[in-house]
């Protein structure tokens, strides 16, 4: 419609992200998809006939997306009246409770499954789908929360009112008021969390492990990728279980961003003005405690396990550093990983990913707010294509790709950086984009008609106003890279070990000391993620405070 | 400096007609108001001169050099917005300098124009304070001044009052004409209240349906409307409806008035429209009086004096100052005097009124 958004220069600043994304996302999926439909350099449906014609893997399947189903609807059950409390209660240390609530999202994957060892290990929960769930419920009800209570918050409450004023009670009011305004809410979280569940990695490897259930193992699908990956014999079907995954992953995806657009556009919210301060009923009281109670045993029991563990030793109840200071011994071993070595690289991969993703995400940001009409939802949806692609799926498709001549990168520490930047940049994405969108259309303007061109439209004005949202971005990135554990674990070497990967090290070796170890490794990563997370709510915060 | 020229332009969004072949002309130095009801066109009109906008027909010259193919940044045009769209994460010294920074003045030069423009709008002082310490007229000020930094050739007002509350607005109007005139710059204002243009433009250009009704000189325009719809949008109501006879207006209904130069001739169907300025409301009988009577409806102080809401014979309402001594009540019957040369006679059905 007007050409001061510059609608023309659009295409230019999705080049940096084309250029990420052509070689180490469009070519090993490229690859992979070949692979799969041409197992002997020919087209054939021969790896797809025999996956099809496997039980084995239409039992992964099934197992794969009931255990999402399910880890969707306990996410909801908890994360609905949560979000309630969060959006409509007024109580102390509702910041910090908000904070820890959300702190989960940034955790990295191998920690959260060894918190839950600590936790329920001795209670022999360990290898049962129950575990699991819960472990996707502490990633996700903080999905749920942030989406539906952001909208709950600022749903207008003259439409309650209203409703209550023509006779409807509260039952009523909410059925017919309150809960078709969050509806999209709902549904978009939904759609996150089955995805996220759907293509849960670290978690079921680790805490499914040994189980089973109906009769097989306690492997999702992207499980399932990873130790046919490993074996490198049935790569083909790697490959097939991989199409499926990404298929599944990219609708998800597409009717997340659908039902985000109807969130914002259907229902007019208020950002501005919070509700009125109004007194807590006793019912909202017992609710309030409730939730504490849940989200407490939830969030805070297992990491509060996790953090035990490390500073205890052999079920002493002294405090202890023992642990840490095993990290240090028994450096003769073969895979003997060096602790500060493996926070070096941790921290060199993650500042790296992050410079990368910045850069790469706030160009696209903007090819994607510089797009107009029908193309943009396009473009958006081209660019956030790594979000789709499961980590394994990517790793996997790393290694059926550069392993020939001079692009033989197995080895390289530079393709695990391209790896975490692309994982990462869509976190950045993201946050830009939605600080450019709500720009007021006639600042561009303004700017252009004092002349500015669209170049420096975007360096004076819109970048400044985008820089909070870019350095919140930039947190997020980091503390992904910090936790990835996927892509990580399948193009690992021992020369370029994080501490994710050493932390899987030492749980893969038996014995009391090796899982001291590993629990020390824990914290130090929980405490670096924690950090980070720590300046994503401070930006996050400033974000929203008026200018 | 700048002579601005629209000629022909058209703009359709969809379906909706925004500019259906506006053509007017701001003469160089000249301050022009373009009023209109919402949905006119006229800030689209503003929106295309600025380049904000792509015509689909027509041209806009500035000094007779087309501007259409150059995009805003290079078409020497200043607009101020109706919202302000000042910059939040720059101070006012920062926002009146984005359009120097931009043309790359020199360091001592933005600072002086800076200093300069600032005492020009009242402000001076004011300089490292941000956008959401003003209040609503400081910041009409400072977008007004960020908008005149760079010296553009034709400058832009889109309801430049708009986002102001009343009591400020008629303060604001005076300070704007005083700037204006003080700066010289060829301006175009965009508004939908009379009130704003008749303070402040030199020129009036009147809009509606995406093109220019009627344009001239701001007093012209004023006391002559050229038909009866503009006539209603620069405050003129409706006083008798009927049919022109040997020199006199018949309305049936309400009363009957000489025609200054409609003498002779055939039977006409006419509509006679007058001023709340030039009407008073006396005593019936008065000498003055035109013999059209109303009855009072009710008595409503006005400052010193009453203003009437009467009734006319065929029912149509209309507010008259009171211009008798002791007041009248409701129900009374009072005589309309019209200050003579002041009613504006229009043939009904036909394009071109008598004004």
């Amino acid at each position: 419609m007007s050409f001061a958004r510059g609608a023309r220069d659009g295409w230019r600043w999705a080049i940096p992200a084309l250029l990420l994304l052509a070689p180490f996302l469009l070519w090993p999926l490229g690859s992979m998809l070949w692979r799969g439909v041409a197992p002997d350099g020919v087209i054939s449906g021969r790896a797809i006939a025999e996956v099809a014609g496997d039980r084995f893997y239409w039992g992964r399947l099934a197992f794969t997306i009931g255990q999402a189903l399910a880890s969707t609807l306990l996410a909801l059950l908890i994360g609905i009246p949560s979000a309630y409390v969060f959006a409509m209660i007024r109580f102390p240390g509702r910041a910090i409770a908000r904070a820890l609530v959300t702190a989960p999202f940034v955790m990295p994957a191998i920690v959260v499954a060894l918190a839950f060892i600590q936790l329920v290990g001795d209670v022999g929960l360990l290898g049962t789908l129950w575990v699991i769930l819960l472990a996707h419920a502490f990633y996700n009800v903080s999905v749920v929360i942030r989406l539906v209570s952001g909208v709950w918050a600022n749903l207008d409450p003259q439409t309650e009112e209203a409703a209550r004023l023509l006779g409807a009670g509260r039952v009523a009011t909410f059925t017919h008021v309150t809960l078709p305004a969050l509806f999209p809410a709902i549904a978009s979280a939904s759609a996150l969390v089955f995805m996220f569940t759907f293509t849960s990695f670290g978690v079921v490897l680790l805490l499914g492990a040994g189980g089973s259930f109906l009769g097989g193992p306690l492997d999702t699908l992207e499980v399932s990728i990873f130790r046919l990956a490993t074996r490198l014999v049935e790569l083909p079907a790697a490959a097939i279980l991989s199409l499926v995954q990404l298929a599944t992953t990219l609708a998800a995806l597409t009717l997340y961003s659908w039902l985000q657009r109807r969130t914002t556009a259907t229902f007019v919210l208020r950002a501005d003005r919070s509700r009125p301060l109004r007194e807590t009923s006793t019912a909202e009281r017992a609710l309030l405690a409730g939730v504490a109670v849940i989200l407490g045993l939830l969030i805070v029991a297992p990491l509060a396990a996790l953090i035990l563990g490390a500073f205890t030793t052999g079920g002493e109840g002294a405090v202890t550093g023992a642990n840490f200071a095993r990290l240090f011994e028994d450096t003769g071993r073969v895979s003997y990983i060096d602790p500060l070595q493996a926070v070096r690289w941790s921290l060199s991969f993650a500042l790296g990913a992050t410079i990368i993703a910045a850069v790469v995400g706030t160009a696209a940001a903007t090819a994607v707010a510089r797009t107009k009409g029908g193309l943009g939802p396009l473009v958006d949806g081209l660019l956030m294509l790594p979000l789709a692609v499961p980590a394994v799926v990517l790793g996997f498709g790393y290694l059926t790709t550069f392993n020939r001549g001079w692009y033989d990168l197995r080895g390289s520490p530079w393709l695990l950086l391209a790896a975490h930047s692309l994982i990462a940049y869509p976190f950045v994405l993201r946050a830009v984009l939605a600080s450019l969108q709500g720009i007021d259309p006639r600042l561009p303007e303004a700017a252009r008609v004092l002349g500015a061109s669209p170049w420096r439209v975007w360096r004076h004005v819109e970048l400044p106003i985008a820089t909070r949202a870019l350095l919140a971005g930039s947190v997020f990135a980091f503390a992904i890279s910090l936790g990835e554990f996927g892509a990580t674990l399948l193009l690992r070497r021992r020369e370029f070990a994080t501490m994710p990967i050493a932390i899987f090290e030492a749980l893969g070796r038996a014995g009391e000391a090796n899982l001291g170890r590993a629990l020390a490794m824990a914290v130090i990563l929980l405490l670096v993620t924690t950090v980070s997370f720590l300046a994503i709510e401070r930006f996050r915060y400033r974000e929203v405070s008026p200018f | 400096m700048g002579t601005l020229t629209v000629q022909g332009l058209e703009r359709r969004f969809g379906d909706v007609v925004a500019l259906a072949g506006a053509s007017f002309t701001v003469e160089d130095g000249r301050v022009a108001a373009v009023l209109g009801p919402s949905g006119c066109g006229k800030t689209t009109a503003l929106r295309v001169v600025a380049g904000l906008e792509t015509p689909d027909a027509g041209d806009v010259l500035i000094d007779g050099q087309s501007v259409v193919g150059r995009p805003p940044h290079r078409r020497g045009t200043g607009l101020m917005f109706q919202e302000l769209a000042l910059f939040p994460h720059l101070d006012v010294q920062r926002n009146v300098d984005f359009g120097l920074r931009m043309a790359k003045w020199s360091r001592e030069d933005r600072e002086r124009r800076v200093e300069e423009l600032l005492t020009l709008v009242d402000l001076a002082g004011h300089g490292r304070r941000r956008m959401h310490e003003l209040s609503g007229g400081e910041r009409q000020r400072v977008a007004l001044a960020r908008t005149l930094a760079a010296q553009p050739a034709v400058l832009l007002l889109d309801e430049p009052l708009g986002a102001l509350d009343e009591a400020l607005k008629g303060e604001l109007r005076t300070q704007l004409r005083t700037i204006l005139t003080r700066v010289g710059t060829t301006a175009l204002m965009v508004s939908h209240d009379l009130r704003d243009a008749v303070a402040i433009a030199d020129d009036l250009v009147i809009m509606g349906e995406g093109r220019v009704l009627q344009s001239g000189a701001l007093s012209d325009v004023l006391a002559h409307p050229s038909t009866p719809a503009i006539a209603r949008m620069l405050g003129y109501v409706l006083l008798l409806e009927g049919v022109i006879e040997a020199g006199r207006l018949v309305d049936p209904a309400t009363g009957a008035m000489d025609v200054p130069d409609g003498a002779g001739g055939r039977a006409r169907s006419a509509q006679a429209f007058m001023h709340q300025s030039s009407v008073e409301a006396v005593p019936p009988g008065t000498e003055r009086g035109s013999g059209v009577t109303a009855t009072v409806v009710a008595a409503r102080p006005d400052g010193p004096t009453l203003t009437l809401d009467l009734a006319l014979k065929d029912g149509r309402s209309v507010a008259v100052r009171w211009g008798g001594g002791a007041s009248p009540v409701a129900r009374d019957l009072v005589e309309l005097a019209i200050q003579p040369g002041t009613l504006r006679f229009f043939e009904v059905g036909a394009a071109a009124g008598d004004g």
